[in-house]
C-alpha cells in the first residue's frame, strides 16, 4: 500500500504539468495579484487584509486543482491504458487502490499551500501564528476531499479525451466562483448568491477563517461534507462500474 | 488440484457469442498453448481466468480459489494485451513495484535479468521501443514469482531475435514447476513452447492434445516415394492408404497409419526409392481443425 502510494506521487511529482499548474501557477500568481492589490485594506467580504485573503485564495486554488488534476484525467488514461487491469490481477485490491489515489490526490495540494504561504510570508511580510499555519494546511489537505471525488468520478464515467477538458472546466468553474480568483464582493449578483452552496466556497473559507482568528463556521463544514457524501457516493458507483467487469 | 480449472464458461456480448461453454483443467506444472485465429474467445477466455470479465455461466478457479482471491494471494502474474505503462516512472521503478505486491517475490535483480532488462533498468518507461516496453510487461508478470502465469499474446510486438529471447525466458520461468498459459495465433510458438496445445475456434474448443497429436487427429500424414515409370494401379487397394496422387515420378499415399502403408508397400514387389513419412506442418493441421 505505501508501495503504491510512493509510485502515484513519484509519478504525479515528475509531471511538469502538475509542477506547472499546481506550483507555479499559484504562486506566481500569488506574486502577481497581491503587488497588484496589496495594502492592508480589509476585504469587505472576508475582512482579510489583501496579502492574506490572496494567499488562502492561491493556496486553495493550487489544492483544488492538484486534488482534481491528478484524478480525473490520470484515472481515466490508466482504464483506457490497460494498467488498471494489469494492477487487478496484482495482489493490489481496487479499493485500496482508489484509497491511496484519493489520498495521494489530497496530498499532492500540500506543495502550493506550504509554498504560497511562504511566498505570502517572504514577498508580503504576511504573519500569522505557528498554529494557524498548521490549521491551514490540516484544513487545505482535508477539505480536498470531494474534489477528489469529482475527480474519481470523472475519472470513472468518461475516457481521457473527455475527462481532460472535463477537468479543466470544473476547476475554472469552482475556483472562479468559489472567490479564489476574485474576491467575491466584484463578482456578479448570481454567482455571490449560489457561492455559498459550492464546496470551493466553502473550501476557501475554512483557509479564511483561520486566517482571520477564528473556527470556520458549521454551516462551512456542513457543506462539504455534503459534497463529500455526494460526490463521494457517486464516485464509488462509477468506479466500481469502471472497474468490475461486466 | 489443478492449478486453473475452468468449468463450463460462456460470455456473450449482445447476440455474439464470444465463448461457448468452455471447460479446460489444467494441471500445476503444464505449459498450455491456447491456439486459435482472431476473434476466436482467446482473449475473453482469459480474461474470465483473471476475473477481469464476469463469466455469464460458468466457473473458473485457481488452486481452489476464486480468481479475485487467487490475485489477492499472489498466485497469479498475467501479462495482457493491453498494458501501457505509467508515465514517469523507471523500468526498475515500475518492475519493483510490483515485486513488491507480492507475498514471496523473485530477486528484483534476477526479474530484470531474465527478461532481458539489466541494461534498461534506469530508464523511463516513456522511452522504450514497443518490444522494450513488452520485456517490461514481462518483468511485471513473473516479478512476483506467481505460481500461476498467464500470457495473452505475449510477443505480438516482438521481432524474430527478441521472440526468441522471450521465449527462453518463459521455459526458464517454467522449469521451476510453474504453470503457465499463453493464447497465440502463432502455430510454431504453441509447437515449440508449449506441452499442450488447446484449440479454440468460435468459442470452442476443437482439440486439446500435444503438439505431436493436434497434428497426427488433422490426419494428414503421408508416405511420398518415387515410383519412376512403374505403374501407380492397384496403390490405392493397399491397406490404410486413403487417397493416391501422383505427380510426376512421385507417388504420395495419404493415410492416417504410415507404419501399415510402408510394410506393405515393400511387400507389392515396387521398386521403392527415395521413401519418406511426411507430418504436415501444426499449420495445417491447424487450418483443418479451425474451419470445420
Amino acid at each position: 500500500m505505501l508501495n503504491y502510494l510512493r509510485l502515484e506521487l513519484l509519478q504525479v511529482v515528475r509531471d511538469r504539468y502538475y509542477l506547472l499548474f499546481s506550483l507555479a501557477v499559484p504562486v506566481g500568481f500569488y506574486f502577481l495579484w497581491s503587488n497588484i492589490f496589496g495594502g492592508d485594506r480589509p476585504d469587505p467580504v472576508t475582512g482579510l487584509a489583501a496579502p492574506v485573503d490572496i494567499m488562502v485564495s492561491m493556496a486553495s486554488y493550487g489544492a483544488l486543482g492538484a486534488a482534481l488534476m491528478t484524478t480525473g484525467v490520470r484515472l481515466a488514461a490508466e482504464r483506457r491504458s490497460g494498467w488498471l487491469r494489469q494492477l487487478w490481477v496484482t495482489p493490489l485490491k481496487p479499493g485500496t487502490v482508489i484509497v491511496v489515489k484519493i489520498f495521494a490526490a489530497m496530498s499532492l495540494g500540500l506543495p502550493a499551500v506550504i509554498l504560497v504561504g511562504l511566498a505570502s510570508v517572504v514577498s508580503q511580510g504576511v504573519r500569522l501564528d505557528l498554529g494557524q499555519w498548521v490549521a491551514i494546511t490540516a484544513l487545505l489537505w482535508v477539505g480536498t476531499l470531494p474534489f477528489a471525488a469529482l475527480g474519481t468520478l470523472i475519472g470513472s464515467l468518461v475516457g481521457p479525451e473527455a475527462a481532460q477538458p472535463i477537468t479543466i472546466g470544473c476547476y475554472f468553474t469552482l475556483a472562479i466562483a468559489g472567490g479564489m480568483w476574485m474576491p467575491l464582493s466584484v463578482l456578479p449578483a448570481f454567482i455571490q448568491n449560489i457561492a455559498g452552496g459550492l464546496p470551493s466556497t466553502r473550501f476557501a473559507e475554512l483557509g479564511r477563517a483561520v486566517a482571520a482568528g477564528h473556527a470556520p463556521s458549521l454551516t462551512a463544514g456542513l457543506v462539504l461534507a455534503a459534497w463529500t457524501l455526494g460526490l463521494g457516493a457517486l464516485a464509488v458507483v462509477a468506479y466500481r462500474r469502471a472497474t468490475v467487469a461486466a | 488440484m489443478e492449478a486453473i480449472s475452468i468449468e463450463g464458461v460462456a460470455k456473450s456480448y449482445g447476440n455474439v457469442r464470444a465463448v461457448e461453454s468452455l471447460t479446460l483443467r489444467v494441471p500445476a506444472g503444464q505449459v498450455v498453448a491456447v491456439l486459435g485465429p482472431n476473434g476466436a474467445g482467446k482473449s475473453t477466455t482469459v480474461s474470465m481466468m483473471l476475473g477481469l470479465i464476469t463469466p455469464d455461466a460458468g466457473s473458473v478457479e485457481m488452486f481452489g480459489k476464486s480468481p479475485a482471491e487467487a490475485a489477492a494471494t499472489g498466485y497469479v502474474g498475467a501479462m495482457l494485451q493491453d498494458g501501457d505503462l505509467v508515465p514517469n516512472l523507471t523500468v526498475r521503478e515500475v518492475v519493483g513495484f510490483v515485486r513488491g505486491l507480492y507475498p514471496d517475490p523473485m530477486p528484483l535483480d534476477e526479474v530484470l535479468e531474465l527478461a532481458g532488462l539489466t541494461d534498461l533498468a534506469k530508464r523511463r518507461t516513456g522511452r522504450l521501443s514497443g518490444g522494450q516496453a513488452q520485456r517490461v510487461r514481462f518483468a511485471m508478470a513473473i516479478a512476483g514469482a506467481p505460481k500461476i502465469l498467464v500470457l495473452d499474446e505475449p510477443t505480438a510486438a516482438l521481432d524474430v531475435e527478441s521472440r526468441r529471447a522471450f521465449w527462453a525466458g518463459i521455459r526458464a520461468y517454467a522449469a521451476d514447476g510453474r504453470t503457465v498459459l499463453f493464447a497465440t495465433h502463432h502455430l510454431e510458438e504453441a509447437d515449440e513452447n508449449a506441452d499442450r496445445v488447446v484449440v479454440v475456434a468460435r468459442g470452442r474448443i476443437v482439440a486439446d492434445g500435444t503438439p505431436a497429436e493436434i497434428k497426427q487427429r488433422a490426419g494428414g500424414r503421408a508416405v511420398r516415394f518415387t515410383l519412376g515409370d512403374q505403374p501407380a494401379a492397384g496403390l490405392e487397394r493397399l491397406p490404410a492408404v486413403s487417397a493416391v496422387e501422383v505427380e510426376g515420378e512421385v507417388a504420395t499415399l495419404h493415410t492416417a497409419d504410415p507404419d501399415t502403408v510402408v510394410a506393405a508397400l515393400y511387400g507389392t514387389g515396387l521398386k521403392v526409392r527415395d521413401l519418406e513419412i511426411i507430418t504436415p506442418a501444426l499449420e495445417d493441421a491447424f487450418l483443418s481443425l479451425t474451419s470445420a
